[in-house]
This record gives structure tokens, C-alpha cells and sequence, in this order.
């Protein structure tokens, strides 16, 4: 029984973050239908700013905060820059200019940091010293950094989901994802809708990437290419159309993922699964919900007309 | 009497394809004009002309003011709310929701003492309030659909087609409402029908339309009087 | 005034002959006199070309995105590895063997496909890229990865004239890698120039239209998959018979991204393009990650860094802008300025009825392709 709570405790701390990142998946797609390839490469960026403003002698908790508000204005600056005007030319020119600065981004990551490849330590937020845990009942133990990690996540989540809800912003931004044309006709600027989303993705995109270097102490060129995999994952599970399903999927990937890398090995004793092929079966479950909801648990399906 | 909105050799259209050739059109102030034509006349192009959605050559002024290079949020902001074909509600928004965003142009704490309001006006409305314009029916929908127009206190509403897909007793039942918004309100409305029976009873103005060009306006008098149009448009 | 020229029409024959001779003695020429490690670069680069033109086909003429293609080429040189090394098959036969292993694959994913719309495929694909370096570290022991076609594995055959040593060899797999890029390039041009091709055009343009107008959905688009697959798995094996060993992480995403990148470099959708592509995304790579540290001007830690990979990144970008239809759709616009190519009269078609069928047919998938 511990060891199930634990398990699950683990998989929850890496699956907030995979909701956090799917969520800036989520926010992108409802505005435009675009799916972001670079939303992994934008973090891993904006991971590299943070690690440099703090390198420079300020205070982590700053430097992360001043990389993601850099990291919003990027990616308004992106969405107004490149991704508007190839919109315009066609939703495939699109998923040109994405994937152009996946690499883009990535090796620019490269030319910049230097050490960037091997790895650059990185600071965590959170306590993480070998005893910093609190002791559950069956033996279980929830890291501190475990905790801080998920807090941070619902906090933020939570602010977001008030953002949608709650504000005239928020309000915008759903009619522009149900309704571009009577958005516009009810006085919402769409264009500033849109760089508004691009650069809320960035911003989430930011201090997710950010909390995984934290965990991994250390970031470089590869620590945002499974994030990102998983994350859009679990947004696909949940529904690209779905902050509720971006969440849910996020954390029960991460979940999945604990359980399946961890379980087998007591159970069934088998060499061919994992570790390391956790992650294949994740993906493997995700087929097979797609196959029976192709738009994912939450997601809606709309339908196309000629 | 005062023009609200004043059109001068309105020319519009898709990409290469020109639909209205330039056309003269003016609404007064208080009063219900209706544009008959058939499909593909340019009925629609029109409205969206009007209202910012696609790009158009020639003048339009509204009250004074040119709004030919304006974009659409503006020109709502400036007082002229549309009620697109097909309804153009938020399907997935709650039905209260869809009535805060057709008052996203105001500010403050007057936007929950008119949603009352148009409760009061629409009573089915007030009922489903919670539920999702989506799973509203087609009547309610296009209530929904003026209401939230409404919401943004627009001098000019503009609906295009509101009696497409309806029932006769809720067309019925709609222009009604149109025509109390117009007496009681002092709201000028700009209507496009193909229903030009009941559309033109409730009108002060007409304006005929064929390919792009007016054919034939004047009062609903004059309009209802004149044979050609008659024959054609209101079938008797 | 450009030039007209009708199409099949003795000048434009005369055109094809002349640029298929120009490549010919191109390609002999560059197998006599170049240095083993130039050809050697140039069988790498055909081994890139062969992954574009598939995804080309898929991507480029039927609309379906695959960030998976990595996984059929793995899947191929793995297969060539494995058989090769330890059930002691024909490296040939071990080559058919996987182009059929990855038709089934591509068919399989060609499935969900027909559910998924775009950004949903998009990202099944992007999971199959993803598991597969897994899957790979997990099934296969260090043995099996490392495994190849190397040494005496596949030898040039005695007809050639060619030995197996190593300048001799580097002719052969150069020459290897030519005949499956041709045959790659000749299987998708026939196809695209065939009715299956407008029937793909038609799929990628509207899939309502295309099923209204009879174009079996299913079939097209698992088929195009299936077909994309193996030709990529051509180009796995080709990397199998190139290198000394291979491990999981030889066929990763990244790859899948290099395929992706060098085919809108070329052009999608044209088809020289994703061989264009290729030549100049591997050329250029090449050229910088030895040339870049050398460069004074640049600081000294960007100029070691990834700059060739920033550069090629940044051009794509700018390529949807100027050039949308890549290189090739660019050097295609200059020349229309000088000739151009007007198709066959349709009167020609009415002499027989059923090619009238024939053609009446294509017009409509033609017609709906330029919406």
C-alpha cells in the first residue's frame, strides 16, 4: 500500500509538470488550431535565460520570474512575428515555421550557453537534501521538492483557470477558441487575443522548464525533448481543446508512467518492461484512447464541412 | 432626417472575386430599413461589409463618422452590433456568458443589470441562463444570438437572415421583438430577409438588391407598391 | 514572353534527355574521380535525399505529417543488422525483408491516421518516434545494435569489377545509394504523375471533396503511408550498409526532424525538391561543422557551437516567407520567366472513350487540388 501512494506521489510531481506544459499546448491550439513543436524548445530557452540572469548574480526565484515574463513578450513577439504572417500563407506553412524553430531554438540554446550540451547545473526552488520528506503512513515518504514541485503546478493552474473563467481576458479568450468571426463582431481584438495566448504558452512553457531543471539540477540541450513528448501526450489524451484535459492527462501520464516503470518489476518480473519502456506503454494507452475518442477524453469534435 | 449610416459606391468582396459594384444606401436614424434580394445577391457581403469583416472600397460613414478602414472591434465599440447568418453564437459558452461577451466592449457594473434586462425581453432566455448556447434550439439561439447583440448597446443592429431555419409562429414572434426595439427603443435596425413579406411590414425603408447593385428603394409604401418588385419579392 | 514549350513535344523530350544525361555523367563522373570520403558524403547525403522523397510523398503530395519517419529507417537497418549477422541472410533479401516490415508498420500507423485528424496524427507519429530508441535499447542487447552491414557483409559482387577494399567499397555503396535514390525518385514521380497521384493531390486538398468524387479514403491514405514507410526503410538500410555500428540512438526524432527540415529546404510537393533538400541541408551541415570553429570573426564559443544546425533552423523559417515552395519551386519560378511547359491538348483524349473517362476524372481531382 506504501509503496502504491509512493509511486503515485512520484508520478504526480513529474505529471503536474507535463500538465503545465501541455496546458501552454492547450492555450496555443484553442486560439489558432496550431499545434506548437516548439513549445519544448521555447522553455528549454527560456531555462537557459533563467539559469543566465541568475548566473549574474540574482537570486533564482528572480531570475526565473524575470526569464518567464521575457518569455511572455517572446512569444507574443513570436506569434506576431512569424507565426501570424505564415498563418496567412496556410495552416501548413505553420507547422514549417514550428518545427524550423524547434531547431532553430535548440541550437541557438547551443551557440549562446556555452556548456550547454554537457549540461549547466541548475538550482532547485525547493529543499532536496536526501532526508527533506515527510513520512507517510506505510512507510511512504513525499520529498518536499515532490511537494513544492505539484503546489506550484495547482497554484499556477489554478490562477489560469480563474483567468479563463473569471476575468473579461479570460472571457475573450474562450470566444475567440469557439468563435473567431462573433468575437470579433462582439468588439474582442483577435490579434491580441493571439499574442496573448502565444505569450501565456511561453510563460507556463518557462516555469515548467524551469522546474524540471530544477529536479534534474541541471539543463541542457536534451532536457525538453521527453517533457515535451510526454506533454503533448497528455494533451492529445485530454483533448488538444481541453485545459481541463491537459491536467487531467498531464498528471495521470505522470502517474502511469511511475506505476508501469516501477510496478512490473515486483509483479511480473519480465525483462522487456521497464524503466525504460514506461514511457512506451504511456503512449501505447494514449493510442488506444485515440483510437476509441480521437479527439482525446475532453476534447471536442467538430464537424468539417466542404 | 438624420442618416446613421450613409454608404457611398460600396465595393466588396472575396479575395479576386468583387460581389457588391458600388452601391449608395442610406439608414436613418430611428427607423427599420430591410435589404431583400436573392441568394447570392450579396445580402450577407453586404452586412460584413458594413461591419468590418471583410475588406471594402468606397465609403461607409456611421453618425458621422468614416469607418471604411476600421476594424470590425471598433466599429462594434463605435455602436453598430451585427447578428451574423447562422446565428454566430458561442455554442460551448454558458448562455449568461455568451450575453457578457456581447458586452465586452463596456465596462463595469452595468453589464448584470442589462443582462436582467434582456432576460425580462426574452424570457426563455432567463430560463436556460446556465446551460450551453449550444444545446439551445434554433429559435433560442437566434434569440440568444440578438440579445447578446444587444448587450453591446449598439445606436444600429444589423441581423442578417434571423428568420433562416425558423418556424413560422418564432419568425413571427421575432420580428415582433425587432419591431418593439425599434418603437420602444429607438433602435435602428438594418435587416436582411428573404421573407420579405414580414420583413417589409415592419420596415420605414427598403432596398432591393440584385448582383451586387441596388435594383430598387424607397419607403415600404412605395416598395410594396411598385409591381416588378412586388411580383419578384413578395410574391403577389 | 517566356517560351512555350507543349509537353511530350520533341524540344521537351529533348530537355528531359539532356538533364537525365547531365545527371548521368554527373554521377560517373563523380565515381571516378572523387576521394573515398567525398563519395562517402555523398552516399550520406542520398541516404538523407531517400527519407525526404518518402516523406515527400506522404507530406508533401497526400498532406499526412509524419515526425515518425526515423522509426521505419531504424526499423530497416535493425532488421538488416540482425538478419544479416546472425541468421546469415542475403544482405538483399534482408533489405526486401524490411521494406515489407516497414510497408506493414506504415500501414498500421496509416490506421489511426484515418481517424486522426492533422495535429492529432501529427502527434501519434511524434510517439512512435519517441518510444522507438526505447523499444530499440530494450530488445536489442549491445550485440544486435552494433550490428551492420559492414566488412564482409555486403561485398560488391564480381560483375562490378570493384574489390573490397576500402576505396572500392566506397564506390559501390555509392553507387548503391544512387539506384535506390533514382528508384525512390522514379516510384514517387510515377505515382504522382499517375491517377493515384491526383487522387492523393485530392485527398490532401479535401478530404470530403476527394471521397465525394470516389477517391477511396482509406485505401489512399493507409497505402501512401504503407509505401512512404518502406522507401524510408530504403534509406535505413543504406545507413546500415554505410556505418560501422549503430545504437538506439541512431534513428531518434531528431532525425525525423533533419527529413523533415531537408525536404522543405528542397520544396515539398515538387519532386526534385526533397533530393535538392537533401544535397544542400547535408552539404551545408558538413561545410559549417568544419569550417564554423575556423571562423575569427565569429566568438570563439559560437563559432564550435551548432551553428550550421541554427542556420539551416532559421533558413526554413524564412523559406515559408520568400520561398514557399523551397529551393526548387524558387529556381521553377526563374525558369518560367524563360520557358514554359504547356500540357498535352485534351483533344487528343477524346479519340478513345475511356480515356475520356480517364480524364475527365483527373480534371475534377485537379480542379479540386487547387482550391
Amino acid at each position: 500500500m506504501g509503496q502504491l501512494l509512493q509511486y503515485i506521489l512520484n508520478g504526480l510531481a513529474k505529471g503536474s509538470i507535463y500538465s503545465l506544459i501541455a496546458l501552454g499546448l492547450v492555450v496555443i491550439y484553442r486560439g489558432t488550431g496550431h499545434l506548437n513543436f516548439a513549445q519544448g524548445e521555447m522553455a528549454l530557452f527560456a531555462t537557459f535565460g533563467a539559469w543566465w540572469i541568475h548566473d549574474h548574480g540574482v537570486p533564482l526565484l528572480f531570475a526565473i520570474t524575470l526569464a518567464a515574463a521575457l518569455a511572455f513578450v517572446g512569444g507574443g513577439v513570436i506569434e506576431f512575428g512569424l507565426i501570424r504572417p505564415a498563418g496567412k500563407k496556410s495552416p501548413f506553412a505553420v507547422v514549417v515555421v514550428t518545427i524550423g524553430l524547434f531547431q532553430a531554438l535548440n541550437s541557438l540554446s547551443g551557440l549562446l550557453f556555452q556548456g550547454a550540451g554537457t549540461g549547466l547545473p541548475f538550482g532547485t526552488l525547493f529543499p532536496n537534501k536526501p532526508n527533506d520528506f515527510f513520512r507517510l503512513p506505510g512507510d511512504a515518504i513525499w520529498r518536499y521538492e515532490n511537494v513544492g514541485v505539484l503546489a506550484s503546478v495547482l497554484a499556477i493552474t489554478g490562477i489560469l483557470f480563474a483567468l479563463f473563467q473569471k476575468t473579461k481576458v479570460g472571457l475573450a479568450m474562450r470566444m475567440v477558441a469557439n468563435n473567431p468571426d462573433s468575437a470579433k463582431l462582439s468588439g474582442v481584438s483577435t490579434t491580441r487575443i493571439l499574442m496573448l495566448s502565444w505569450g501565456i504558452s511561453a510563460l507556463i512553457g518557462a516555469i515548467g522548464g524551469a522546474l524540471v531543471a530544477g529536479i534534474n539540477t541541471n539543463v541542457n540541450l536534451a532536457t525538453m525533448f521527453g517533457v515535451f513528448l510526454l506533454a503533448s501526450a497528455a494533451a492529445t489524451l485530454g483533448g488538444l481543446d481541453s485545459p481541463l484535459g491537459a491536467v487531467v492527462g498531464g498528471l495521470s501520464l505522470g502517474v502511469v508512467e511511475s506505476l508501469v516503470s516501477n510496478y512490473p518489476k515486483d509483479w511480473w518480473a519480465s525483462s522487456y518492461v521497464g524503466a525504460d519502456t514506461s514511457v512506451a506503454v504511456a503512449f501505447l494507452i494514449i493510442l488506444v484512447v485515440l483510437l476509441v475518442r480521437p479527439a482525446g477524453l475532453f476534447g471536442s469534435s467538430r464537424v468539417e464541412r466542404v | 432626417m438624420n442618416a446613421l449610416l450613409e454608404v457611398r459606391s460600396l465595393r466588396a468582396g472575396y479575395g479576386a472575386v468583387q460581389v457588391l459594384h458600388g452601391f449608395d444606401m442610406r439608414v436613418n436614424e430611428g427607423e427599420v430599413a430591410v435589404i431583400l434580394g436573392a441568394n447570392g445577391a450579396g445580402k450577407t457581403t453586404t452586412m460584413r461589409a458594413i461591419s468590418g469583416m471583410i475588406q471594402r472600397k468606397g465609403s461607409i460613414v456611421f453618425d458621422g463618422e468614416p469607418i471604411t478602414r476600421t476594424p470590425p472591434h471598433e466599429i462594434v465599440r463605435m455602436g453598430i452590433a451585427q447578428v451574423p447568418q447562422g446565428r454566430g453564437t458561442f455554442t460551448d459558452l454558458s448562455v449568461a456568458d455568451n450575453l457578457r461577451a456581447g458586452a465586452y466592449v463596456h465596462k463595469g457594473i452595468h453589464i448584470e443589470s442589462d443582462m436582467r434586462e434582456w432576460y425580462d425581453v426574452f424570457p426563455r432566455l432567463s430560463e436556460r441562463r446556465e446551460q450551453k448556447a449550444g444545446s439551445l434550439s434554433g429559435g433560442e439561439q437566434q434569440m440568444l444570438a440578438i440579445a447578446r447583440a444587444l448587450m453591446s448597446k449598439p445606436r444600429l443592429l444589423l441581423c442578417d437572415e434571423p428568420s433562416l431555419g425558423l418556424a413560422p409562429i418564432i419568425t413571427q414572434e421575432l420580428f415582433a421583438i425587432l419591431q418593439r426595439l425599434n418603437t420602444e427603443n429607438g433602435l435602428t435596425i438594418l435587416v436582411v430577409e428573404q421573407n420579405a413579406n414580414l420583413a417589409v411590414k415592419i420596415a420605414h425603408s427598403v432596398f432591393v438588391l440584385e448582383t451586387g447593385s441596388i435594383v430598387a428603394s424607397g419607403t415600404a409604401d412605395e416598395i410594396a407598391n411598385d409591381d416588378a418588385v412586388r411580383k419578384a419579392y413578395l410574391g403577389y | 514572353m517566356p517560351t512555350a514549350i507543349k509537353e511530350s513535344s520533341p524540344p521537351h523530350w529533348l530537355a528531359r534527355i539532356l538533364a537525365v544525361a547531365v545527371l548521368a555523367a554527373l554521377a560517373l563522373y563523380i565515381a571516378s574521380s572523387a576521394k573515398p570520403s567525398t563519395l562517402g558524403n555523398i552516399t550520406e547525403a542520398c541516404t538523407l535525399a531517400v527519407a525526404a522523397v518518402a516523406l515527400n510523398l506522404l507530406l508533401g503530395f497526400n498532406g499526412q505529417i509524419s515526425i515518425g519517419h526515423s522509426t521505419f529507417a531504424g526499423l530497416a537497418a535493425f532488421t538488416a543488422g540482425y538478419s544479416v549477422n546472425f541468421w546469415r541472410w542475403n544482405p538483399y533479401v534482408s533489405l526486401a525483408v524490411g521494406l515489407v516490415l516497414c510497408f506493414v508498420l506504415g500501414l498500421a500507423l496509416g490506421l489511426p491516421a484515418l481517424r486522426l485528424k492533422g495535429p492529432y496524427l501529427a502527434l501519434v507519429t511524434l510517439a512512435v518516434a519517441f518510444v522507438w530508441p526505447t523499444i530499440a535499447a530494450k530488445f536489442l542487447d549491445k550485440k544486435v545494435k552494433a550490428s551492420t552491414l559492414k566488412g564482409t557483409k555486403l561485398q560488391p559482387p564480381t560483375w562490378t569489377g570493384l574489390t573490397n577494399s576500402r576505396p572500392d567499397r566506397a564506390v559501390f555503396l555509392y553507387w548503391l545509394a544512387v539506384v535506390i535514390l533514382v528508384l525512390a525518385y522514379v516510384i514517387v514521380r510515377n505515382l504522382r504523375k499517375s491517377r493515384i497521384g491526383r487522387a492523393l493531390v485530392a485527398v490532401r486538398d479535401n478530404e470530403t471533396a476527394a471521397a465525394v468524387m470516389g477517391v477511396n479514403l482509406k485505401f489512399t491514405k493507409t497505402v501512401t503511408f504503407g509505401i512512404s514507410a518502406a522507401i524510408a526503410g530504403a534509406s535505413g538500410w543504406l545507413t546500415a550498409a554505410r556505418l560501422d555500428r549503430l545504437d538506439e540512438n541512431s534513428f531518434t526524432i531528431l532525425n525525423s526532424i533533419k527529413y523533415l527540415l531537408a525536404l522543405f529546404l528542397g520544396g515539398a510537393a515538387t519532386l526534385a525538391g526533397p533530393i535538392v533538400g537533401a544535397f544542400v541541408y547535408y552539404f551545408v551541415d558538413d561545410y559549417l561543422k568544419t569550417h564554423a570553429p575556423t571562423w575569427h570573426w565569429l566568438p570563439g564559443p559560437i563559432s564550435k557551437g551548432p551553428v550550421a544546425s541554427f542556420l539551416l533552423g532559421t533558413i526554413v523559417i524564412i523559406f515559408v516567407f520568400i520561398a514557399p515552395f523551397g529551393l526548387v519551386g524558387f529556381i521553377k519560378d526563374q525558369v518560367r520567366r524563360v520557358f514554359v511547359v504547356t500540357p498535352r491538348p485534351l483533344k487528343q483524349a477524346v479519340a478513345s472513350p475511356e480515356l475520356i473517362e480517364h480524364t475527365s476524372d483527373a480534371t475534377a481531382a485537379e480542379s479540386s487540388a487547387q482550391d
